[in-house]
């Protein structure tokens, strides 16, 4: 009896233990449940009375602005020694997998940053809580209308830009001078250009379409965008069937036969960014990271690198606004310490530690606050003294810019068109198997409806 | 009448609930969604019957990523067990450092497949890869060798990775078999005057044909299923060239967000891999029967 009573008891231990195993129980805090940020009592509460553990998805996955954040996070902890944070870093792409799959799962944070066009995606699934207070609270007028205004629905803001940058076009000077070119100010010079320095070891410009980035789907949106089009209608279709686009998709499959390195069909952003960075291609379209990409790679050439406005189709068009990323902070609906998050993220724009965070990668990340950019701390920086042209040309674009297919204002279609990589899909097949441009772009727009009326 | 004892049930209750929550919930779960319309990031999701299947049987993409599954299965099996088998033959020859070959042949299979992924895309770069340049400098190659832009080439530089993986699990399972056959009766062969195929085809197949027949099982399965390698190198592309049917069900769910059709993929590849592996174990039954005779 004894034997069997014995046995009984370590057989219940081994299960416990098992399904303790399983569990993944967050110790327990002593701060109530918070359902909604605009309606909290609370609001951004005073750093004192706050209690219990949050958890904080970023996408920083470069280890200077991962270290300034970590130590935001630490002077956060000190001194609010009830409260803890919890910070995990994916990069931009995992973090759509995480977000999508943990919202199923029930597996999110209590904050994080997003994409923009992510962002109408998690309000259009009611993922998030309203920050209005927040806003109010550091200041409403002290950001961008347009930055906020790319997070809200229906009178509630649900997103705070954090920094901003604008795609633009990188340069290297010393391939120019050496070829006695010009930096090249519309799109067929750009060609013509990048067509005569794609020689010793050295790409003109790599035109990448991997499948697993969204890049040549901003590709494509520049050209159409500066030429005052858009990929999608006013009633939020996809257009990949227009004139503006036609011409765009057979301009960037030439580029692909004559200036690109072949295996750019496959390239996400760290593979296209990792050619510039290293020297191999004389041109490429990014935001102000390539400088500390150089800076890392090749030091020596950081001296050559410069960024100019996105060409134009004709030297006499308009400027037209193309794309800036505010890169937003979001606070998750499912989130038992809304209050935490808010105050935590109010600390960011504190002036020492927004200039810290931004100094991580100067000129890359442009102040979302106004006014930073003209203090002496902000300035008080190697790199920015050194890139102010590149500043100044990155600020300009930034200022008449939108988030990717925000041009009618935010909607959720523009996230759907960035993150299927249809488009990818489509340039691929031209290049691959040669299917013709107009029945190529026929049916990835089709299949982008399709997409489309499926999130509604 | 004897009492019952329920003190087994507390013993095996952590296997059946890890059994039930990572294998019988998620294809329970798969085959509930592929009746609905469930999005990925959508609470809510209604019954819609066997429209997903349909929708399924008339995508296009999925016959193609049938296809290609079809062709990737059995050309890295094929390549598999033609190298796993020789290298295994080739070692049971070896009579000093065996175990240092045995060793140096098992690494491919002993390294993480993100390792592998990453090793190989580098060393296939068309741009700063080791192997396009070496090509390139030695004058083999004319031009840079696309092994991985190029439909075809892409498809068949996969496979050639797929079997260098897995070539070397099947080396370890046929040495071990080997080892097991009684060397009487080679010298028997050889006294009867048994030339050496003939040794090989009446003394060695029928002492490792269950091993092999289980390996062909298991890789098939294994290699039909197979995402992480594709998926990491290639993402299935380029234009589709590479895409096989775990990858469509993933893009299906992941990037499209429709969960409920991409659960109508993984039940049809469920039932299809259910076939398979019925007919290879009729197979083996059938010689394990004829060898008990």
């Amino acid at each position: 009896m004894k034997k069997r009573y014995t046995s009984l008891v370590l057989a219940a231990a081994v299960s416990a233990a098992v399904l303790a195993g399983c569990g993944g129980s967050k110790p327990q805090t002593a701060a109530p449940a918070q359902t909604s940020g605009q309606d909290s009592t609370q609001g951004v509460a005073d750093a004192g009375e706050l209690s219990g553990e949050i958890t904080f998805w970023h996408s920083f996955t470069q280890g200077p602005r991962l270290e300034t954040l970590q130590k935001a996070a630490d002077k956060f902890m000190t001194e609010n020694p009830e409260v803890k944070i919890n910070i995990e870093t994916f990069s931009w792409n995992d973090f759509y997998t995480k977000w999508t799959t943990g919202l199923a799962s029930g597996n999110v944070p209590d904050m994080s940053t997003a994409l923009p066009a992510q962002v109408a995606e998690m309000i259009n699934v009611d993922a998030l809580t309203p920050i209005n207070d927040l806003i109010d609270d550091i200041g409403r007028d002290k950001f961008a209308e347009a930055a906020i205004a790319e997070g809200s629905m229906d009178g509630n803001n649900y997103s705070i830009p954090l920094y901003r940058h604008a795609h633009v076009m990188w340069i290297r000077k010393d391939l120019l001078e050496e070829n006695g070119l010009e930096v090249p100010a519309t799109w067929d010079e750009l060609y013509e250009t990048a067509k005569t320095l794609t020689k010793d070891g050295v790409y003109g410009l790599s035109f990448p379409c991997g499948t697993n980035d969204f890049q040549a789907t901003f590709f494509l949106d520049f050209y159409v965008r500066s030429g005052g089009g858009s990929l999608l209608t006013e009633d939020l279709k996809a257009d990949l069937t227009s004139d503006l686009a036609i011409e765009g998709i057979n301009y960037w499959v030439k580029v692909y036969n004559d200036c690109s390195p072949k295996d750019s069909i496959n390239f996400d952003v760290l593979d296209q960014a990792t050619l510039y960075y290293q020297g191999k291609t004389a041109f490429d379209f990014n935001s102000g990271f390539q400088i500390s990409g150089v800076a890392a790679n090749s030091p020596d050439l950081l001296q050559y690198v410069d960024c100019y406005p996105i060409p134009k189709i004709s030297a006499g068009d308009e400027t037209e606004g193309i794309m800036t990323t505010n890169t937003p902070m979001v606070v998750w609906k499912a989130s038992k310490h809304p209050e935490i998050c808010k105050a935590f993220m109010k600390t960011l724009y504190d002036e020492d530690t927004y200039v810290e965070f931004l100094h991580a990668t100067p000129v890359g990340m442009l102040p979302a606050i106004k006014g930073i950019a003209d203090t002496e701390s902000y300035k008080d920086d190697e790199t920015i003294q050194q890139f102010t042209h590149a500043e100044e040309v990155l600020t300009a674009a930034a200022d008449i810019g939108t988030a990717f297919g925000y041009e009618h204002g935010p909607n959720v279609q523009a996230g759907i068109m960035q993150n299927n990589h249809v488009v990818e899909e489509m340039f691929q097949d031209i290049i691959t198997n040669g299917t013709d441009v107009e029945t190529a772009a026929k049916t990835a727009e089709d299949k982008l409806n399709a997409l489309f009326e499926t999130a509604e | 009448m004897a009492k019952k004892n329920y003190t087994r049930w507390l013993f095996v209750l952590p296997a059946m609930v890890i059994v039930i929550a990572l294998f019988i919930y998620p294809i329970c779960s798969s085959v509930l969604y592929s009746f609905t319309n469930k999005n990925l990031i959508k609470a809510t999701y209604k019954f819609i019957g066997f429209k997903n299947y349909v929708e399924v049987f008339k995508d296009s993409g999925f016959w193609l990523s049938f296809f290609h599954s079809l062709k990737w299965t059995v050309l890295s099996l094929a390549g598999q067990i033609v190298v796993g088998f020789t290298a295994a033959m080739a070692l049971k020859r070896i009579e000093v450092g065996k175990g240092v070959y045995k060793t140096l042949l098992i690494i491919p299979w002993a390294f993480p497949s993100i390792v592998i992924a990453f090793s190989w895309k580098w060393i296939l770069n068309g741009v700063y890869g080791f192997l396009p340049n070496i090509l390139l400098k030695l004058g083999i190659c004319e031009t840079t060798p696309q092994f991985l832009t190029s439909g075809t080439m892409a498809f068949i530089t996969l496979v050639m990775i797929n079997i260098w993986f897995g070539a070397p699990m099947i080396m370890v399972n046929v040495l071990s078999a080997l080892e097991t056959v009684p060397r009487d009766q080679y010298e028997a062969a050889q006294i009867d005057g048994a030339r050496p195929w003939q040794s090989f085809y009446y003394v060695t197949v029928p002492h490792i044909k269950m091993v092999v027949g289980l390996l062909v099982v298991l890789r098939t399965v294994w290699i039909f299923n197979n995402f992480d390698l594709i998926y990491l190198i290639t993402g299935g592309g380029p234009a589709g060239s590479t895409q096989t049917i775990p990858l469509y069900a993933y893009n299906m769910g992941w990037s499209t967000k429709l969960i409920g059709r991409s659960s109508a993929v993984t039940v049809l590849l469920f039932i299809f891999l259910m076939i398979i592996c019925g007919i290879y174990f009729a197979v083996i039954n059938k010689w394990e029967r004829e060898e008990s005779k």
